[in-house]
């Protein structure tokens, strides 16, 4: 070890408090980079290798019922390159002990196992035998949530027939990473399930012989970006059998879902880490050119005994290198932890046969290249502050500053009114501009930070409350595999419990706009309904129109249509004559795109007279009648889905805003460590320089506390001040995010409770006052005689 | 910033030839023809030395007195290649230090010359013994870091702090850390300035027994006239100028001199 790395190492240990909260802030910037590149790579990762693995389709065409004899026609049409014909259903689940109805999807896989489109991965158990009649594959997040292994039974009502069959194994699909039930958020694999049966039993179960009601397929690799023209001529093709819907990969629920959040690690992966680095950068460099400051005589005179500048650079930028150095590797280390949690949450949500935290030796470069970027570059100015030091300048103490005034002086109402203390303090904070703007900036940040993650949970919260206790009112909402009469409600009406049923009609559809078109359904509604309220965004409830049409925000967004204009409208079913109806108004909602229109007038859009597709219902609350109510619905005819919209909710609740706990756990700890860092930085660093002004002090008969109230009032009016600037940061930065998250599936509606205000400056509060303790430890431990002796 | 004060009313300002008055009778190790130093700060220029022409003879004790702001730093940082004249040569054996980049400045202080500084300017962070290797490092065949402090009496102390040093021992260990390079020229700014009488003149002992012992040329600069007793030559420094250049025929020791 040379001399000078000896003078550096003995420095380093001097200045290791200071360090420490910036290798922290650093590490912590490089852990976020890190654990989100790392998951970012990990999801990428799971679902190329599964996506391979199960060769998952590019589109999905569903149709009424198509001739397999067909299939050769939509193979020719150039850039299909495979296609395999599959029977998918609806199905209704009873277990034994089980009381809610369950429900399902039923798909038909072939008998024997071939590497086909869309395949499976076994987890349990084995493949159908022979033909596989009378046998069934279980998605394995539902039998695991219902403790099924192979060997045991169980029954499932396909096509209206209660069928036991024979669980022969448990099995994954690509399809279902991200496994809901439509028109689902999150996923509930305790109460929607996948079941994969046999080609032949399939076809015999649902009166398919020779005939699918789904085609799913592979296109050329040069038309998978863009694969809408190919499927509008699959969709041209097979007019005659009755398309329901063709659904490019971009636009399958699960893949959606998962590829939202890989893209949203990405975004998130540049700006978090970002924030941070910044923060310890700007600490760094206060921290820097107080060294450069305090070295100047020690830098003359290396200078002139014949030390380099390059030799100079190198000395003190190790000092950077060895907070980028420190702070990437623990940052590095700690990324790898915090990815496994990551991985670990997302397995909840996400559903992979392989999915584990790597190490990519990429990631790890990246971010120690960043750690060592940022530590360069905020040490460079103090730095090179050293280096273009002229010795002879340098050995000289530094000029006495201007005794500037500071802005407060020039109102002397003001200035006068302030004690001695806190003119001590106004003074400090305007003497050292650049350190009073590098606190404000890190204590802005921090608390922007704070605002945002309150902030999202506000949004998400509301958005369940608006969703749920305002426009979603029913208890639960019972589908029907076939429309039916009005009398059905009379069924549900005696149903135990149920104290009200209301009737609903929903119709699939195109919009269309001029050239804008959407694929959606509107949704019946009786003119007094009151267990589906469309509602504005005050809140007020919008009573649906005698005709016409009410749209959600969203679609009429999508469409680019205002409220008082028409559109075009092409039903599904009926005579599918398109129709121009007026959009009456325009509603929200923050989930999905619905549109509302009356019971009656939707009926007869499509010719029918008082068709029920599905039954909303509200139980007495007093009498706690639902397990009653489940055993007799499971009974009743016809049902195709039970939604409990209340579980829904419960589970929303669950895993949004207590998952969210957890970030907001550790964004609060982060960003306080923000806090907490600058402050305790910015503290000692006044405290090594006023030392001679501290010892003066105490000779005059101040305490160490009264000493101490000069640094606590410096540092609550910096992280105040600096919170305040935080706030509006943070409310920029949310409305950003709130923004970015209009999606198709789900918006975040704006909202910000009192407490997500207070918060952010009740933290810059508590932060400050757990770095004044060190601060004061140092200040009792100063030895104020020696100081005030020692030639500065 | 310079020096750049008023110049001293004491002091005399009769302009006068230096060389015409030096009789050579050493080997010259610096000569300095005709340096002129003026700062430039923004608007303002402030001239410090007009005109100065200066031999320094291989091996000898020059004192070089002056009061505040008669540029004698300015002089001394020249001479030791920390600073450059705004015009006028500095010729150190062959080569003119004015024309040297500051690479090759940088090479010659460290390879040439030592410097002690009025407060000590030791690294704070390093032992004795250390803040002598910092400058010991920088060259090939330097002299053991403990053989330095023993030549100015230290060795006892080598692995103390600065702070655990009085300012004699402190400037000691300054002057071993100078001389550990074996330089041809000791340069010292007002070395005694911080210190007492009687640590003033131990370290006066210590630099006239390094000159005498080891043959090292050097240079003591001081607002202090007292200390010119110990010289071989005077140099008096006024308003940037040379006042007057004398051999000091009744050179004492420092034990006798006092101030």
């Amino acid at each position: 070890m040379s001399v000078l790395d000896r003078k550096l190492f003995r420095e380093i240990v001097q200045t290791r408090v200071m360090l420490v909260a910036i290798v922290g802030i650093t590490a912590i910037g490089i852990a976020s980079l890190v654990a989100m590149l790392n998951s970012h790579k990990n999801l990428v990762a799971a679902r190329d290798s599964y996506y391979a693995t199960c060769r998952m389709p590019d589109f999905w065409v569903d149709i009424k019922k198509l001739p397999r004899s067909e299939l050769t026609r939509i193979a020719r049409i150039p850039g299909v390159s495979e296609l395999r014909p599959r029977i998918a259903s609806e199905a209704n689940v009873q277990l034994d002990d089980v009381e809610r109805p369950l429900s399902g999807v039923v798909l038909s896989l072939p008998a024997d196992p071939k590497p086909v489109l869309a395949n499976i991965v076994m987890t349990k158990g084995g493949y159908f035998s022979r033909d596989g009649v009378g046998e069934v594959i279980v998605h394995a997040a539902f039998a695991d949530a219902h403790g099924l292994k192979p060997g045991d039974r169980i029954q499932l009502i396909l096509n209206n027939r209660l069928q036991t069959l024979l669980i022969v194994g448990t099995a994954v699909s690509s399809e279902f990473v991200y496994q809901i039930a439509p028109g689902g958020l999150v996923p509930e694999p305790e109460s929607y399930g996948v079941f994969f049966v046999s080609d032949k039993f399939a076809e015999d179960t649902f009166d398919m012989q020779g005939a699918c009601n789904q085609i799913v397929g592979l296109l050329s690799p040069e038309l998978r970006t863009h694969p809408d023209h190919i499927l509008d001529e699959i969709e041209r093709q097979l007019d005659d059998y009755g398309v329901l819907s063709t659904t490019p990969r971009r636009e399958q629920v699960s893949h959606w879902f998962l590829n939202s959040e890989i893209q949203g690690l990405k975004v998130t992966s540049t700006i978090l880490p970002a924030m941070f680095l910044a923060v310890a950068a700007v600490i760094l460099n206060t921290l820097m050119s107080r060294i450069a400051e305090m070295q100047r005589s020690v830098v003359g005179t290396l200078k002139a005994i014949g030390y380099s500048n390059g030799a100079m650079f190198i000395h003190f930028m190790r000092f950077g290198l060895l907070v980028g150095g420190i702070g990437g590797l623990v940052g590095i280390a700690g990324g790898l932890a915090l990815a496994g949690l990551m991985t670990h949450e997302y397995r909840i949500v996400f559903t992979f046969p392989q999915f584990e935290n790597r190490p990519y030796p990429p990631v790890m470069a990246a971010g120690m290249l960043m750690s060592v970027a940022f530590a360069v570059l905020g040490s460079l100015r103090g730095v090179s502050q050293i280096v273009r030091l002229q010795p002879a300048e340098a050995m000289r103490p530094k000029p006495p500053e201007f005794g500037r005034r500071n802005p407060l002086e020039y109102w002397p109402a003001i200035w006068m009114r302030l004690g001695a203390g806190w003119r001590m303090v106004v003074r400090n904070l305007t003497r050292q501009r650049l350190r009073t703007l590098a606190g404000l900036f890190s204590s802005a940040i921090g608390c922007s930070l704070i605002f945002v993650a309150f902030q999202t949970r506000d949004s998400m919260s509301e958005m369940i409350r608006f969703q749920y206790d305002q426009i979603l009112l029913s208890d639960f909402e019972l589908t029907f595999k076939d429309d039916r009469e009005l009398t059905a409600l009379a069924d549900v009406a005696r149903l135990p419990g149920v104290d009200r049923v209301e009737p609903v009609f929903s119709v699939a559809c195109t919009f269309r706009n001029d050239h804008q078109s959407k694929e959606g359904g509107i949704t019946g509604l009786i003119p007094s309904a009151r267990l589906t309220v469309p509602r504005n965004l005050k809140g007020d409830a919008v009573e649906v129109p005698q005709s016409g049409v009410l749209l959600t925000r969203a679609l009429a967004n999508e469409l680019n249509v205002s409220a008082g204009e028409t559109i075009v409208v092409e039903p599904t079913r009926g005579d599918k004559t398109p129709c121009r109806i007026l959009v009456a108004q325009v509603v929200d909602s923050y989930l999905g795109m619905a549109a509302y229109a009356n019971f009656g007038y939707l009926n007869a859009l499509v010719g029918e007279e008082s068709a029920v597709s599905a039954v909303q219902l509200k139980l007495d609350p007093r009498t706690k009648q639902t397990q009653a109510f489940y055993r007799e619905v499971k009974r009743l005819a016809g049902i195709q889905t039970v939604t409990s919209v209340r579980s829904q909710k419960a589970k929303l609740d669950e895993l949004i805003l207590d998952k969210m706990l957890i970030s907001l756990f550790m964004v609060t700890t982060f960003s306080g460590l923000i806090l907490f860092g600058s402050i305790l930085n910015s503290s000692l660093i006044s405290l090594s320089e006023r030392r001679v002004e501290i010892a003066t002090m105490r000779v005059l008969g101040y305490t160490p506390q009264e000493v101490g109230s000069v640094f606590l009032r410096e540092g609550l009016t910096l992280n105040l001040a600096g919170s305040l600037l935080g706030l509006p940061l943070g409310y920029g930065i949310s409305q950003a995010m709130i923004g970015a998250y209009d999606t198709e599936l789900f918006r975040l509606p704006w909202d910000v409770a009192n407490r997500t205000w207070c918060l952010p400056i009740l933290a810059a509060i508590a932060f400050t006052w757990l770095a004044h303790l060190p601060v004061m430890r140092a200040i009792r431990r100063l030895d104020w005689q020696q100081a005030l002796n020692v030639k500065e | 910033m310079p020096d750049a004060d008023e110049p001293n009313g004491d002091e005399p300002t009769a302009s006068v030839q230096p060389f015409t008055r030096s009789s050579a009778g050493a080997p010259s190790l610096m000569r300095l023809r005709e340096v002129s130093k003026t700062y430039h700060m923004g608007d303002v220029s402030v001239p410090v030395l007009h005109h100065i022409n200066l031999e320094i003879r291989r091996g000898e004790l020059l004192v070089v007195v002056g009061p505040s702001g008669s540029g004698k730093s300015t002089l001394l940082n020249i001479v030791g290649g920390i600073d450059t004249p705004t015009s006028g040569e500095v010729w150190f054996g062959e080569r003119d230090l004015a024309k040297l980049s500051g690479e090759e400045l940088t090479r010659h202080r460290r390879l040439k010359v030592g410097f002690v500084f009025q407060f000590y300017n030791l690294v704070p962070t390093l032992t004795a013994v250390e803040n002598v290797l910092v400058a010991a490092e920088l060259t090939d065949k330097p002299m053991s870091p403990t053989d330095a402090l023993d030549l100015v009496g230290l060795e006892h102390r080598r692995d103390h702090f600065p702070s655990q040093l009085s300012g004699g021992e402190q400037q000691r260990v300054a002057i071993a850390r100078a001389i550990s390079t074996h330089p041809q020229l000791l340069l010292c700014d007002e070395p005694t300035g911080a210190l007492d009488l009687a640590t003033g003149r131990m370290i006066l002992g210590v630099l006239a027994d390094l000159n005498r012992d080891l043959g090292t040329t050097v240079v003591i600069i001081t607002h202090n006239s007292a200390i010119a007793r110990i010289a071989d030559r005077i140099v008096r420094i006024g308003s940037g100028t040379i006042a007057d250049i004398r051999e000091n025929p009744r050179k004492q020791t420092s034990a006798e001199i006092s101030w």
